[in-house]
């Protein structure tokens, strides 16, 4: 049981501009947090990642935090939004919620016949940047979409968004949907 | 994302934060909008012809009540926009269906000492004129008061919009019901609910529109 008035101290301290108190804060909440994610998602990778959005959702949030009632309501009520979200975000974009990695991508056999040609180089070049880079990273490369998001800065979802729209893309621009005839030689 | 890299991103922006007053004087914001939607239209326009048969009781007095009402719904909506403070759903029910209950009863009880029937001739031009001109004096209010529960963290969106919008709605009809002449209950529970009511909705629409991305 996490001890209100010790939570009520360090969230003080937080608005106030500790720093250090983030590291306690997060000590104390994330244990609770992640139980609380794992009961509903049925997922510790995806349990983990939601806890570092509370987390950030929590810094967003702290100007709205009122000392004098308890912590953990406040911390709870951005917890449930935060499920709610990725929970409304995964219905609105079902393959988001699969690992790419799992999926069957009938343009990865297609890509190994593409490998060499033009077509694939002219057809990446249309997809957006930050598209391409997750697509090249995790498909080309093998990187792990943790690496992927490490390095880009964004979560881990993100990172596995990026690259099946991107790969979404590179097939139906392979399928001549897109305007790559248009663009370089 | 590892603690460590979330601990770099809070570091990135991270300062000191005051915290949001309570939601009661937040809502104080709204009162110099609110004040003049209570008395613009009877600044502007006119008091109501039978102003000396329903005294200063019925007219300014549930006015003022129906203002009250009104800006203790926008605090009511201020608390909601905090997480944490959410308000229950028989809570909910009754910030809803309370005032609306007393604009019915202030209309009923406003019409039974004078009711000024209107015309059929007119009844739908003068309840369009009624309706456009309560909601659009809430909406400064409205745009106002969402600004500031956005300015918070609404888990709730639709529901924090919907209280602003019908506080607001409140307010200005408070002040529009001074000037209408027509107490004819069909008339005010169609065309001033109704304003009340495009209020509730565009409040419920602008705090959509200005809700908290949480990812």
């Amino acid at each position: 049981m996490i001890d209100d008035r010790a939570l009520r101290e360090l969230m003080g301290e937080y608005q106030q501009g500790r720093f250090e108190a983030v590291d306690d804060l997060f000590a104390a909440l994330a244990p609770v947090l992640r139980r609380y994610l794992i009961a509903h998602a049925r997922d510790g990778a995806r349990a983990d990642d939601l806890v570092q959005d509370v987390f950030l959702q929590l810094h967003r949030a702290r100007h709205t935090y009122d000392p004098a009632y308890p912590v953990m309501p406040w911390v709870m009520a951005i917890a449930r939004h935060v499920w709610l979200m990725d929970q409304r975000t995964r219905a609105r974009r079902p393959w988001a919620s699969e690992d790419v990695t799992e999926m069957e991508l009938p343009a990865r056999g297609e890509a190994a016949a593409y490998t060499e040609k033009a077509d694939v180089r002219r057809a990446l070049d249309q997809v957006a940047p930050s598209r391409r880079d997750a697509v090249i990273q995790h498909h080309v490369w093998g990187h792990s979409f943790k690496h992927i998001a490490g390095k880009a800065g964004i979560t881990e979802t993100a990172a596995k968004l990026r690259s099946s729209r991107g790969m979404a893309q590179l097939r139906m621009l392979l399928k001549g949907h897109g305007p790559q005839k248009a663009q370089k030689p | 994302m590892t603690p460590a890299e979330l601990r770099a991103h809070i570091a990135a922006d991270y300062a000191a934060v005051r915290p949001l007053p309570s939601p009661l004087l937040r809502a104080l914001w709204v009162a110099p909008f609110a004040l003049l939607a209570l008395l613009a239209a009877p600044a502007f326009f006119n008091v109501r012809s039978d102003a000396a048969q329903l005294g200063w009781r019925t007219l300014w007095g549930a006015s003022l009540l129906q203002f009250g009402i009104g800006f203790v719904l926008i605090a009511a909506a201020l608390r909601e926009s905090i997480p944490g403070r959410a308000w229950t759903s028989g809570q909910l029910l009754l910030w809803i269906a309370g005032p609306l209950l007393t604009l019915i009863v202030l209309t009923l009880s406003t019409a039974a000492v004078s009711e000024i029937p209107l015309g059929a001739r007119v009844w739908w031009r003068v309840g369009a004129m009624c309706l456009a001109g309560s909601a659009a004096m809430a909406l400064p209010i409205v745009a106002l008061a969402n600004v500031l529960a956005a300015r918070a963290y609404p888990t709730r969106p639709l529901i924090t919009g919907l209280l602003v919008g019908l506080g607001a709605g409140l307010m200005a009809d408070a002040g529009w019901r001074i000037f209408c002449h027509f107490g004819e209950p069909a008339h005010v529970l169609s065309a001033h609910l109704g304003g009340v009511i495009v209020a509730a909705a565009s409040g419920a629409t602008l705090a959509f529109t200005l809700r908290t991305p949480a990812r």
